[in-house]
């Protein structure tokens, strides 16, 4: 028996969402097709994004700018650091994106056909995490590509096993940002411009193109508090470094994502109530 | 008894209307007035009670496998309000609903579509939305695409469908989802009339396997042929739980008891000075007695009311049987019999009257014009056109019911013995005069 408005357990949302997987998979195929689909470039953009990002940011820091003293490894090509400090990070800006306009977007269907809502800003984050496999397949190939010219010693340990996990982790913590998003932007549109202005900031707070400083100061130890921090410069450890990540960075970064996650969630579930009167 | 698949006990929806915290600004302003001033003042609680609409009000009822409930009701009172409460995609504010088994909301046909998609993936697409796995649709696949009729366009994007073939594929998915609960709302109006009837017929044989329908429609045809049951909504109240018959009448009633409420509406012609101040129409049978279901084959007096500001030498009125808002398919004018009208001022009764109601079972309007024909002065033409229904038993299909009978020609038919008296001829029609009577004023 599915009462229809018994629905606030967790067990039952559950298995819900279980029961529409279908939909989830449906969705995240169509956003994929309908994203890629005229375009001449087709999933090639999944990987010029990030690519040409690390383009313009190596041609800014290494070429354009004076006094930046990006000497950061002797062994790692700058390129090749921001290249996988933009790949998660691209992951986790256009989940997020995508998110946020998810429910607004679906107007028509959060409207006129029942489902658990959750499945749309889900199927933003399955189509970014696509994406997201697609341009760390190329990570590989452009490590490939500074070793054969001498200036990259690649050392993949079994600190690479730890990339699941990692993987984990960031999924959970967009996930559950990205339903609080998508929910907050259908109540209030100005989450929209004011998550413009954010991304940029937490882009340049989380190591991704330029390492933040770690002095000790105030702001350093505030800074320490992103997750994402601990999350790009686990990545790095684990696929360019070979090193196995730092345990208090992710096991703050776990408890984070789970909190995040379920939070979200809950939020997302108590709000979805008004979604079809308030959109 | 079985268990009832839905049921609505009490419940109520409200809207708020206007008092939206829209933006972040509207909230933020919202939460510092709360917090200067933290009780609200009188005034301001009756503000908030004023913008509330209640939607649908006090709803009880219960649907049993395999029943239909069709619902009806003027644009506004909560019909699809109710549709949305249960399909999940709204929450009653009070009282207790109870949906059991897989519930299937048809609101809007194709709801979900994505335009750039082929008809064959958004068939996966649009069936995972209702519920359906992927290896469910897979199975289903050429009985939908064979309901739909869409046949080799099944890999064109949807977009290039046509608005008729956009409506039949989604109306093809929704029906194939085995349902337990159907609701559909107001979605038969789009596709032709052929496939208008094949979704008749897939909902009567979902009815027969144990599905509980809720149907809306302003068709109210269908709403009869498919539903034994209706209710009537009024401003999101239950006007009428009952036969669908009566549940028609009733509304139509109503309705037609608005329409006499607002006379305005009834004398469209542009004039300053309206000649005729009030028009009503009623519909009496034998006795004398309103109805407003009249029944085939018996005779049917309409008393028309007409309520004059001066007075008018030599006036035509005319009577339009329509069985849409545009199709006209009689015509009864007073001129063209030969029934000269002088009426002085106020209020005047004309009855026509019709021997025998030539009509197919449905749902008709009237029409009510009326010229001053010596000055060639148009006096009145009703926009909104009165309702009739009529009640034919199921005998017949399309509007008009010319008198016939059938016959086997003897010499040809294989069969002598069955054959019917010869000499008679294929079709008899009989034409009766209607008759124009006048009331004295």
């Amino acid at each position: 028996m599915v009462g229809t408005f018994n629905r606030l357990g967790w067990c039952s949302a559950l298995t819900e969402l279980l029961r529409f997987r279908c939909l989830l998979l449906s969705l995240t195929r169509r956003d994929l097709r309908v994203r890629y689909a005229q375009s001449m470039l087709g999933i090639a953009w999944a990987v010029l994004q990030p690519f040409s990002m690390m383009l313009v940011f190596t041609f800014v820091f290494t070429r354009a700018v004076v006094g930046t003293s990006l000497a950061l490894d002797e062994n790692l090509p700058y390129s090749l650091y921001a290249y996988a400090g933009l790949v998660p990070w691209t992951f986790f800006s256009s989940s997020l994106n995508n998110c946020l306009n998810s429910l607004v977007a679906n107007r028509n269907l959060v409207t006129k056909v029942y489902f658990p809502r959750e499945v749309l800003p889900l199927s933003c984050v399955a189509g970014s995490l696509v994406d997201f496999c697609v341009a760390m397949s190329v990570l590989f190939l452009l490590g490939l590509y500074f070793h054969w010219t001498g200036q990259f010693t690649p050392d993949v340990g079994p600190a690479v096993g730890f990339l699941p996990l990692i993987v984990l982790i960031q999924l959970g913590l967009t996930a559950g940002l990205g339903m609080i998003l998508a929910a907050a932007n259908l109540f209030y549109r100005d989450v929209r411009p004011i998550f413009g202005v954010v991304i940029p900031l937490w882009m340049f707070l989380s190591n991704v193109v330029v390492p933040v400083r770690s002095d000790g100061s105030v702001f350093a130890s505030i800074i320490a508090w992103n997750p994402l921090l601990s999350l790009i410069s686990a990545y790095r450890d684990c696929l360019l470094h070979g090193r196995v990540p730092q345990a208090s960075g992710m096991l703050y970064a776990c408890v984070a994502s789970v909190l995040t996650f379920i939070g979200g969630w809950a939020i997302f579930r108590r709000a979805s109530y008004r979604f079809a009167e308030r959109i | 008894m079985t268990t009832p698949r839905v049921r609505c006990k009490n419940i109520s929806k409200r809207f708020r209307l206007g008092d939206h915290h829209e933006s972040l600004g509207d909230l933020i302003a919202a939460g510092i007035r709360k917090l200067i001033r933290p009780r609200p003042c009188g005034r301001r609680q009756a503000g908030d009670d004023g913008a509330l609409l209640w939607a649908v009000r006090n709803l009880e009822f219960s649907v049993q496998p395999g029943e239909a409930l069709g619902v009806i009701g003027p644009n506004g009172a909560g019909k699809s309000t109710l549709l949305r409460l249960l399909a999940g995609i709204l929450r009653p504010d009070e009282g207790d609903l109870e949906v059991q088994g897989r519930v299937t909301a048809l609101i809007e046909v194709g709801a979900g579509f994505h335009g750039d998609l082929t008809g064959r993936e958004n068939i996966y697409l649009n069936g995972a939305i209702l519920g359906m796995s992927r290896a469910e649709v897979r199975r289903k696949l050429d009985a939908i695409v064979d309901f739909a009729g869409i046949g080799r366009f099944l890999d064109e994007p949807v977009k290039r469908y046509s608005s008729g073939m956009y409506a039949r594929l989604g109306f093809g998915i929704a029906a194939h989802v085995d349902p337990d609960v159907l609701l559909v709302d107001e979605v038969l109006s789009v596709g032709d009339a052929v496939f208008r009837l094949r979704c008749m017929e897939h909902m009567r044989r979902l009815l027969r396997e144990g599905v509980a329908l809720v149907f809306v429609s302003h068709q109210l045809d269908q709403v009869q042929s498919i539903c034994e049951r209706a209710l009537v909504l009024e401003a999101g109240r239950c006007a009428f739980d009952g036969p669908s018959r009566e549940a028609v009448a009733q509304y139509l009633t109503a309705m037609s008891y608005g329409f006499a409420a607002r006379p305005t509406d009834l004398t469209a012609t542009d004039q300053r000075d309206p000649v005729v101040a009030d028009c009503q129409l009623r519909f009496l049978d034998e006795r004398g007695d309103e109805v407003v279901w009249i029944r085939a084959d018996r005779p049917l007096w309409a008393e028309l009311q007409l309520r004059l500001r001066r007075p008018v030498q030599n006036l035509i009125v005319e009577l339009n049987l329509r069985a849409s808002p545009q199709e006209n398919l009689l015509s009864f004018n007073s001129g063209r019999s030969g029934k000269t009208l002088d009426f002085g001022v106020g209020e005047h009764t004309i009855i026509l009257n019709v021997p025998r109601v030539p009509l197919a079972g449905g749902q008709y309007f009237w029409n009510v014009r009326a010229w001053d024909a010596d000055q060639s002065v148009t006096l009145l033409d009703t926009p909104l056109r009165f309702p009739m229904v009529v009640d034919d038993g199921g005998k017949a299909t399309g509007k008009l019911v010319l008198e016939h009978s059938w016959h086997v020609d003897p010499t040809q038919s294989a069969d002598g013995a069955q054959s019917e008296t010869p000499g008679t001829t294929g079709v008899r029609y009989a034409v009766e005069e209607s008759s124009l009577a006048i009331a004295a004023p």
